[in-house]
């Protein structure tokens, strides 16, 4: 259940959200949505990749966080290092735009769990978690709409295509990741200079790049996931070896 | 000197004339933009098309995309739905139950292994078409072939469409016209320039005066004006095979906007013939097709107000007879015959247009480069096009052919031997001793039905092939492999696909995403 209202200083002067990132908290997401913006911060930890809506079918640009749904492999890494970026579209939870002012969903599991920060000095004035929340807001509003020009325009171009991303694992699993997509590297070197020119102006080709360089976060993942599950194996075969002396 | 082809005229715009425009010019767009090669369709301002194909074959998938043709723009603007199949209701016994699948999915597995025999072995349990495919399941519970984050063309079921046929044409006109270079000449034909040889020099329009060309394409359906009229290239009747004669066609609006919609054309036996029933977003298309030797006109009325129900009795009925039969040639001197031009049957299981398209692509592909090799690549043209209008015959006839039904003349007319060409008697007789699969004379490139429709409708009306338990061994491991993904595939296909009138919904709204 959600119970967004619009967020108030007097009514929620002693309200605190826990902003820490935790999987009961909603961050167990493998795929979480972001805006170009983020790009130049995501690229040095996540693949960026296209996804699709599944209701609609439309795309949206995402950062990928695992290989199976409800898997966030970056968890441990948030929760040891808060400067660690993590997406907008988790860190802003449990907040919404409610057009220029921001609103709160008073039953999201950060507001129910009872700890965690306030969002109001005694003078009223946010303190400095709900004035991460609004910057975070300042990016991700006018994001959303310049990312959905983004897609737009590589779509006319024909610079979208399927991806796949597979991975095997220590524990003998093969992963495939299906419905996701990158940047069509071959049709862009093919592009007319005009359009390359176009692209590069608007900033459309550095974004490219970085969706391009992040593809290299993939291997990082699945290493990172494997030395986990060696890690998790070698203390089972320990244990085993353990009750048998 | 050699005379090359430059210059293509198509005389007609219903939807053969624009899908061959589309098909050739696709395939030239380079020599067409160097000046190499013109497209000219001439089209007369008042004839209107007689739309009769509603249903499509899935080649028109891979047609369309090679036209660089948006499916969204297809679906939203030909008031287009998906075909899934054919499901063919009461042909072989007439009972209450009585009722079969022919899919657009091949089996499980086709090209590694035939699993009749093994459905036969294990004592035909269920239907056929449930034990290889999971589409039949798909189509009985309403569902789309594909979601709406599969990209344009792209499906978890193989699929084609049913449209409006009247739609359709206009809608590759703008399409050829816009994107692909065809010059559209808005005239009648009323004269036709031969020279010593036959060949056709040009066509006299009074709109748009004299018209020459290379090549002509006859897509003038009905009238078959080039073919016919100019070459005089005769006409080979085959209504001794195939009897219905006669079709009445109706438009059924919907009781509700958001009624079910079947993605299978359902063909429902009658007493003199069959109903088809299509179903495209805004209506219904409904025709009674029979033989007037067998039923009149007031009594095949009667049957076709029975189906859709008293109440649509004021629904005007358009009549279109059925002359079943082909030219003897399609291609003369330098005139290609496509589309009804070229020959009619029955709209049973929607050949009309797939042989418009295998029609234009082999011209595209083998689009002659100077008069000196055309009758050449004509005789091949010819010998493929009259395999591919014998093999149809012979799969249409098999549907009556298969039948128990005694209840009527006209089901007992068309069992007669005398009806049955030798050469599916020869195929029936064999198929009693193996199935059909590879290695059978339905085995070339581009067979308008493959041996996997026979199967479906062999199988699906109860046709029998003995089979050497020994024959099965072999592959025995393969096939329960198989037969096991196709109950995965299914559960998964029936758990994921949205249902069919809810997808088309979400296209209109959202459209599908190129990729």
């Amino acid at each position: 259940m959600t119970r967004i209202v619009p967020l108030n200083k007097q009514a929620h002067r002693d309200l605190t959200v826990d902003g820490r990132p935790a999987a009961e908290y909603g961050d167990n997401q493998h795929f979480v949505q972001v805006v170009v913006e983020e790009f130049p911060h995501l690229v040095v930890h996540y693949p960026i990749l296209f996804g699709k809506e599944q209701s609609t079918g439309q795309f949206f640009c995402g950062a990928m966080l695992g290989f199976i749904e409800g898997e966030n492999q970056f968890l441990e890494d948030w929760r040891r290092d808060p400067e660690f970026y993590r997406p907008l579209s988790l860190q802003r939870a449990p907040f919404y735009a409610h057009g220029p002012e921001l609103a709160i969903d008073l039953d999201h599991p950060r507001v129910k769990a009872g700890g965690g920060q306030g969002l109001f000095t005694e003078q009223g004035q946010p303190t400095r978690y709900l004035q991460s929340i609004i910057w975070a807001f300042q990016d991700l509003q006018p994001g959303i709409e310049r990312t959905r020009i983004f897609i737009a325009r590589l779509l006319e171009l024909n610079l979208i295509e399927p991806v796949a991303i597979e991975a095997e694992f220590e524990d003998g699993n093969l992963y495939k990741c299906e419905g996701l997509y990158t940047v069509n590297r071959e049709v862009l070197s093919g592009m007319p200079d005009a359009v390359v020119v176009e692209l590069f102006r608007r900033g459309y080709l550095t974004l490219m790049q970085l969706m391009v360089a992040s593809l290299k976060q993939v291997r990082e993942m699945a290493r990172t996931k494997n030395a986990r599950l060696l890690k998790h194996t070698e203390g089972l075969a320990g244990m085993r070896q353990g009750s048998m002396g | 000197m050699v005379k090359s082809v430059e210059a293509v005229v198509i005389v007609g715009g219903g939807t053969a004339g624009w899908l061959t425009a589309g098909t050739i010019a696709a395939r030239h767009q380079a020599r067409m933009k160097a000046g190499g090669l013109s497209i000219t369709l001439i089209e007369s301002p008042d004839i209107r098309a007689i739309g009769v194909g509603e249903g499509t074959w899935p080649t028109m998938r891979a047609s369309l995309e090679r036209m660089g043709v948006s499916e969204t723009a297809l679906l939203r603007q030909c008031d287009a739905a998906f075909k899934q199949g054919g499901k063919f209701v009461g042909w072989t016994t007439g009972a209450a139950d009585d009722a079969y699948y022919h899919p657009l999915m091949v089996p499980q597995g086709f090209s590694r292994v035939n699993l009749v025999p093994h459905w036969l072995r294990e004592g035909a349990p269920g239907s056929f078409c449930d034990f290889v495919t999971p589409q039949g399941r798909v189509c009985d519970l309403g569902l789309a072939p594909k979601t709406i984050a599969h990209g344009e063309y792209r499906a978890l079921a193989n699929y084609a469409y049913h449209l409006d046929a009247g739609k359709f044409g206009p809608f590759l006109a703008k399409h050829c016209t816009d994107r692909l270079g065809v010059r559209h000449v808005r005239a009648d034909v009323v004269g036709v320039n031969q020279d010593e040889s036959g060949d056709i020099v040009s066509v006299l329009t009074p709109q748009a005066g004299q018209i020459a060309g290379d090549l002509f394409v006859d897509c003038s359906g009905f009238s078959a004006l080039l073919i016919g009229g100019t070459l005089g290239v005769g006409f080979k009747e085959c209504g001794d095979i195939l009897l219905c004669d006669s079709a009445l066609a109706v438009q059924v609006p919907y009781d509700t906007p958001d009624a079910p919609m079947a993605s299978q054309t359902i063909a429902t036996a009658q007493e003199a013939g069959w109903i088809w029933d299509i179903c495209l977003p805004t209506r219904r298309g409904v025709g009674y097709v029979y033989s007037s030797r067998h039923a009149s006109e007031e009594a095949a009325r009667e049957v076709l107000l029975r189906y859709i129900g008293a109440r649509h009795r004021a629904l005007p009925v358009r009549k279109i007879p059925i002359r079943a039969g082909y030219r003897r040639r399609f291609w003369q001197n330098n005139c290609v015959a496509i589309g009804l031009a070229g020959g009619f049957l029955e709209p049973l299981e929607s050949s009309a247009i797939v042989l418009v398209e295998l029609s234009a692509k082999l011209l595209a592909e083998q689009m002659p480069a100077c008069r000196e090799v055309m009758d050449i690549v004509a005789r091949r043209f010819n010998e493929v096009t009259m395999y591919r209008w014998g093999r149809i015959i012979d799969f249409l006839k098999l549907h009556y052919l298969l039948t128990r039904r005694t209840d009527t003349a006209f089901w007992r007319d068309n069992v007669d031997p005398a009806t049955v060409p030798d050469r599916l008697k020869d195929m029936l007789t064999l198929w009693r001793y193996q199935s059909p699969w590879f290695f059978d004379e339905l085995d070339r490139l581009e067979e308008v039905f493959p041996a996997a429709s026979y199967q479906y409708v062999l199988y699906g009306m109860g046709f029998r092939t003995e089979v050497r338990p020994e024959d099965t061994v072999e592959s025995a491991a393969d096939a329960l492999r198989l037969v096991q993904e196709n109950q995965r595939v299914t559960a998964e296909m029936c758990a994921r696909l949205p249902g069919n009138r809810e997808l088309l919904s979400k296209i209109h709204q959202y459209g599908l995403q190129p990729v």
